[in-house]
């Protein structure tokens, strides 16, 4: 007898995974099909991109994306937007921002910045954990047997560990498992380099709407190393909008007063309007900017020539360009050697930009992808390397800012400078300044400055049990070791005897795992609310035709009725009316009214069936009834 | 030359074995930067092979590939990972690679020889009073000019440096040889060079950032 052989390997599917950006202005997934990362589109859609906005109505009830945007010129107080800007930091990080933003935001437990929705406070987490679930919502709809779950993330190069550890903790919110967090230029070279065996050195332009990022890479054989990233996170396509915003709002000034112009409402439509100026201008050379808005005695309708906004928008686009040549420099590298430019995000479609890079790095850059997908596509590329699906290609990340300790007199000492490749690990000696002395703090910083205060902090340690011993005599090794994640463990040790102490770092302005713990299950509290409300809901309506079917028929049978049955049906009748009229959305009360007065009206209904067929057969309709 | 414990091939690095591709543990062991990445213990190094041995050598061990696997296999692709990005930082860059052969054997560290090659002292007594008239020059002064010229005297000096060195430790010295004094000792003066070259730099920085 023979064997049949069975290839199973083949006929196992490739586990899926999202590749998630989660974007300043638009967010989008993509994942892993056929050979290729492809961009999960719903049909008909637009573009399967989300914009990363959550309206919150007043007394509750949250629609996210489109037609949350729809809402930022009627509720800009409940429109939240831009929300990628307040991730892991703290109140004082984001003073500049808050001048622009028309709704409030505030300081709560441990430095947590929130946003004060009509008197509920929002981290920044919840709120981008909306707009992750909206977009593996649509990923879902596009793929429905598929199990999307687990993603990789893109956060921009410059984000610290308290900003990638936000965008953590959001993912988690979201019920998605992350697989990692990648930088966003990154991501993008990924896209570019998979199509040709490219060699040579990369440069990564990435102005999205939010933050600014440069990253310089090389590529060999396959394996993208990163050589160094730089940038800015407060620069991008919102900073252009607000130059044109600011155009218009001196001329609404001479109108309505200068005091007039704080009014959120003005400021949003001013932004708004600025910003469809600002895409008009890059394919036409002049456009409209024009702000009406009646009730609040604002006409401003004028033209803006690109000559006039190029104007605006070069010292802007010159702050990128110092950010590329600090990058070339960590890289060593002239930016005549770099072979190939690559254009990320929506504001590199503004042509000042195009020709500013391109004159810069002396090549036409890149242009073939989609700037609002490429990051998108690259990062579900990364997600299915760790998947386990292709061993074709390899990222080598770096960390982005130096590593280090703060020493007596409150400097720093860097045990892993920035753009070292990921994983590493670096040992430094340190020792006692006091005679005696038994316990060393100490204090980890990230950053690139020389003071310990001008670093941010990502947390303290003590180590104890040093014998005692002359001053300089202990000899303390701390080791960093930063693992694929970018996440930083630190590990002091004592070497004379043995004592140990060791911290994994949890960023100030994050969320502590309790904090996480119990906003995860408010969500599924009110999952569980909102489930009930909404089945209570729908046993009132069924409870209401019931009562109006059997009140309608009554006149017609009650005769038939035993007097018994008769006080019965009226009893749960009036039962089910005051139900239905009453405040409770408790289903299982509901329920049992509505089961009591199916009870009741049962020998009625038997009575009307027979009632009907008779009738049916006496060439009467149906619909009589 | 070690052989795989699993396979008996021959190891190229005490990390994993490239035959049966199984990650080595090194726990409770120093490997040496030259050992991890398989390239020979010597001053010489040539920077592509040197970064061909940690792409071909990152494509086995590289925690990505593990992100499925057991905890245990994953904790090993992170160590092994780590230990080859931080042998090639060691090897690629000529003061780190001196410092690590120094210490390897059996030199002096930076903190038990101080000492700067004599020659060299004359000099940095002078750079030292070019330096100070520098801080507060303005673009275009003499004393701005004299700031470009020292960075570029500083350059040229640390190319001598580094080829006194070069010819020091080819080939490697004995274990404990007097040569390895000399060695730290131009190690030193590089520390220096270093050192007021970032100075220049800043004073550069902060000078045209005055003048704007």
């Amino acid at each position: 007898m023979g064997y049949i052989e069975l290839n199973v390997l083949n006929n196992v599917d490739q586990p899926m995974a999202l590749g998630i950006d989660l974007g300043t202005t638009n967010s989008l997934a993509a994942t892993w099909k056929d050979g290729r990362p492809v961009v999960l589109k719903p049909e008909g859609g637009h573009g399967g991109s989300v914009p990363s906005v959550v309206h919150f109505a007043e007394g509750g009830g949250a629609t996210i994306g489109r037609k949350a945007l729809n809402k930022a010129t009627i509720d800009p107080r409940g429109t939240i937007f831009s929300i990628k800007r307040f991730m892991g930091r703290g109140l004082a990080d984001v003073q500049e921002e808050l001048k622009s933003f028309p709704f409030p935001v505030s300081e709560g437990e441990h430095g947590l910045l929130q946003v004060d929705v009509y008197g509920n406070p929002m981290t920044p987490q919840e709120i981008s954990a909306l707009i992750l679930t909206r977009v593996q919502q649509i990923a879902c709809q596009t793929l429905p047997d598929a199990e999307l779950n687990r993603a990789v993330i893109t956060v921009p190069a410059y984000f610290d560990d308290t900003q990638r550890q936000a965008t953590r903790d959001a993912a988690r919110l979201a019920g998605i498992d992350v697989m990692r967090i990648i930088n966003e230029p990154t991501a993008a070279s990924l896209a570019y380099g998979l199509d040709q065996a490219k060699e040579g050195k990369i440069a990564v332009y990435d102005l999205g709407g939010g933050t600014f990022d440069i990253s310089i890479l090389s590529i060999e054989d396959g394996v993208f190393t990163v050589l160094s990233t730089n940038g800015d996170t407060h620069l991008g396509g919102d900073d252009f909008d607000r130059a044109l915003a600011n155009l218009v709002l001196a001329e609404v000034a001479d109108q309505i007063g200068e005091e007039a112009l704080a009014e959120p409402a003005l400021q949003r439509a001013a932004l708004i309007a600025a910003e469809k100026c600002k895409v008009e201008l890059s394919i036409h050379p002049e456009a409209g900017l024009h702000l009406v808005l009646p009730e609040n005695g604002v006409h401003v309708r004028r033209n803006v020539t690109r000559d006039e906004f190029e104007a605006l928008a070069a010292p802007l686009i010159q702050r990128s360009l110092d950010a590329c040549r600090n990058a070339l420099a960590d890289a060593e590298l002239e930016p005549s050697e770099v072979s190939e430019v690559v254009l990320v995000g929506g504001s590199t479609r503004m042509p000042a930009v195009r020709t500013a890079v391109e004159m810069f790095f002396g090549r036409l850059p890149h242009t073939e992808l989609n700037p609002d997908e490429v990051v998108a596509l690259g990062a579900a590329t990364q997600a299915h390397i760790l998947a386990g699906g292709s061993r074709d290609l390899l990222l080598m990340d770096v960390t982005p800012l130096s590593l280090g300790l703060e020493t007596v007199g409150g400097a720093v000492s860097k045990i892993i400078t920035r753009n070292s490749t990921i994983p590493c690990s670096a040992t430094e000696g340190f020792t006692t300044y006091a005679d005696n002395q038994t316990g060393i703090d100490f204090n980890i910083l990230q950053g690139e400055r020389e003071l310990a205060k001008d670093c941010r902090s990502l947390g303290q340690f003590s180590l104890k049990g040093i014998p005692p011993m002359p001053a300089g005599m202990a000899r303390v090794a701390v080791r960093f070791h930063v693992d694929a994640d970018g996440l930083l463990t630190v590990t002091a040790r004592e070497e004379s005897t043995g004592a140990k102490s060791s911290i994994e770092v949890k960023p100030k302005h994050g969320l502590t795992d309790q904090q996480v713990e119990q906003m995860l299950e408010d969500s599924l509290t009110n999952a569980k609310e909102d489930f009930e409300a909404s089945r209570a809901a729908g046993l009132k309506t069924e409870i209401g035709i019931m009562v109006h079917a059997t009140e309608k028929s009554l006149p017609t049978v009650e005769d038939h009725l035993d007097p018994e049955q008769l006080l019965d049906v009226r009893e749960a009748v009036d039962a089910a009316k005051a139900a239905r009229e009453s405040d409770s959305m408790d289903p299982k009360l509901l329920q049992k009214v509505r089961d009591e007065l199916e009870r009741a009206t049962m020998p009625l209904a038997a009575m009307l069936m027979d009632g009907v067929a008779k009738k049916a057969l006496s060439g009467r309709e149906l619909s009589d009834f | 030359m070690s052989l795989c414990p699993v396979c008996e091939a021959t190891l190229t690095t005490p990390l994993v074995c490239l035959n049966c591709k199984t990650l080595l543990s090194t726990e409770g062991r120093e490997v040496s930067p030259f050992e991890a990445l398989g390239v020979e213990r010597r001053w010489e190094i040539d920077p592509k092979q040197l970064k061909r041995a940690l792409l071909d050598l990152s494509r086995h061990v590289h925690p990505d590939y593990f992100a499925t696997a057991e905890p245990e296999q994953r904790e090993l692709a992170e160590q092994a990972s780590a230990t080859l990005n931080e042998a090639f930082e060691t090897l690629r860059d000529d003061p780190r690679r001196a410092d690590w052969l120094v210490r390897a054997l059996g030199g002096p560290s930076d903190s038990e020889e101080r000492q700067m090659p004599q020659a060299f002292l004359m000099q940095v007594l002078e750079w030292n009073e070019v330096l100070e008239e520098a801080r507060g020059a303005t673009a275009g002064t003499d004393e701005w000019q004299a700031m470009i010229d020292l960075g570029a005297e500083l350059s040229s000096e640390r190319e001598e440096r580094l080829e006194a060195i070069a010819a020091q430790l080819t080939p490697l010295p004995a274990a404990g040889a007097e040569a390895l004094i000399e060695v730290r000792r131009e190690l030193n003066a590089v520390r220096y060079i270093d050192r007021t070259r970032a100075e220049l730099k800043s004073l550069r920085l902060e000078a045209s950032l005055g003048g704007a």
